[in-house]
């Protein structure tokens, strides 16, 4: 399960610092975003801070506190979007929403919030405002970008997907596809249904193996009558 | 009954990479439509397809959000992208159900493997 936000207290190099990436397992920096600040939850924005985006994570720093930051791993950033509409939010961000793994019935957001030591593994919601909002749609299309580095990890049991079907599985006649996680597979009755599998089979043998056969049989029947 | 077998055989060879592909190229197809991608946490957003990748992340524009009273602060939001792996249905349009399509896919799947 992802986990969700995270505080950051370490961070390298002099003045501000930078984030301590994960470099020996391939994390890279993309981009640098000044004057951002954060919003979590509801709570008020903390600024000034920069944001550090890697092809692994979203990193928020403050730019006044080297012991203050945030964060996310695009694993639990399940939505991402740009948001430009006053009355949902004053100023123009970037709003994400992240997944902590928490339910959602322990989750209230009053939990969250009415603490004085904020609950991180709670948050669900972030927002990224920049000073700059032209910054708004690269910003976007950055995390649209590093987000797909950042697929499902395959599932060492299972070897593929769990929503890709083994061969033993599907001989079971199927009831396994119906019982998976797999979120996309019940869109129309046709989509990833093990029955378009036999229904597309039973066309095949229809159209180019069964006519010729009975036709052959009812020839055989009318010779020997 | 010993072609039925032959045919069942490959069909489930195929699955692995077959449905991967249905998917991905059946979604493909469909950019340009309204669609609502429902999340796993009950938010639904309807909003034309922009695009979708190979781990069926999905770019929606022009969105909306189905329930505007439990989910306000998603009014303005113009575009946005869904991580694949907390979607749990996508609604399409009645007229991007194209069976023959999925039957022709399978087909050629089936018989170029």
């Amino acid at each position: 399960m992802a986990t969700g936000l995270r505080l950051v207290t370490e961070r390298v190099g002099d003045g501000a610092g930078q984030p301590v990436l994960d470099t020996d397992n391939g994390e890279e920096q993309v981009h640098v975003q000044s004057g951002v600040s954060i919003v979590i939850g509801n709570r008020p924005p903390e600024s000034p801070g920069t944001l550090y985006i890697s092809t692994k994570q979203v990193v928020w720093l403050s730019d006044t506190d080297r012991g203050r930051g945030y964060a996310v791993g695009f694993l639990a950033v399940s939505l991402h979007a740009v948001s430009r509409d006053p009355e949902a939010y004053p100023s123009p961000c970037i709003y994400t929403q992240i997944e902590n793994g928490v339910e959602e019935d322990e989750s209230e957001d009053s939990d969250a919030e009415s603490n004085e030591t904020l609950d991180l593994s709670k948050v669900t919601e972030m927002r990224l405002v920049p000073s700059d909002p032209d910054q708004l749609d690269t910003l976007f299309e950055i995390f649209c970008e590093c987000a797909e580095l950042n697929p499902e990890p395959v599932d060492e049991d299972e070897g593929e997907h769990n929503w890709v079907f083994s061969a033993d599985q599907l001989e079971t006649g199927g009831t396994d596809v119906e019982e998976s996680e797999y979120p996309l597979h019940s869109i129309g009755c046709s989509n990833g249904d093990p029955d378009l599998a036999h229904t597309v089979l039973q066309l095949q043998i229809n159209d180019q193996r069964f006519e010729d056969a009975e036709e052959m049989d009812s020839d055989n029947n009318k010779g020997h009558n | 009954m010993v072609i039925l077998f032959y045919f069942q055989y490959i069909l489930f060879f195929e699955a692995i990479s077959l449905l991967n592909f249905l998917f991905f190229s059946y979604f493909k197809d469909l950019v340009g439509r309204e669609v609502t991608v429902e999340l796993k946490n009950d938010l639904a957003i309807r909003g034309t397809l922009h695009s979708v990748d190979q781990y069926l992340n999905i770019k929606l524009e022009n969105t909306r959000v189905v329930d505007q009273e439990n989910y306000p602060h998603m009014l303005s939001v113009r575009n946005c992208f869904i991580r694949g792996s907390v979607v749990r249905y996508v609604q399409l349009p009645p007229e991007g159900v194209d069976i023959e399509l999925l039957h022709d896919a399978t087909r050629r799947e089936a018989r170029g493997g």
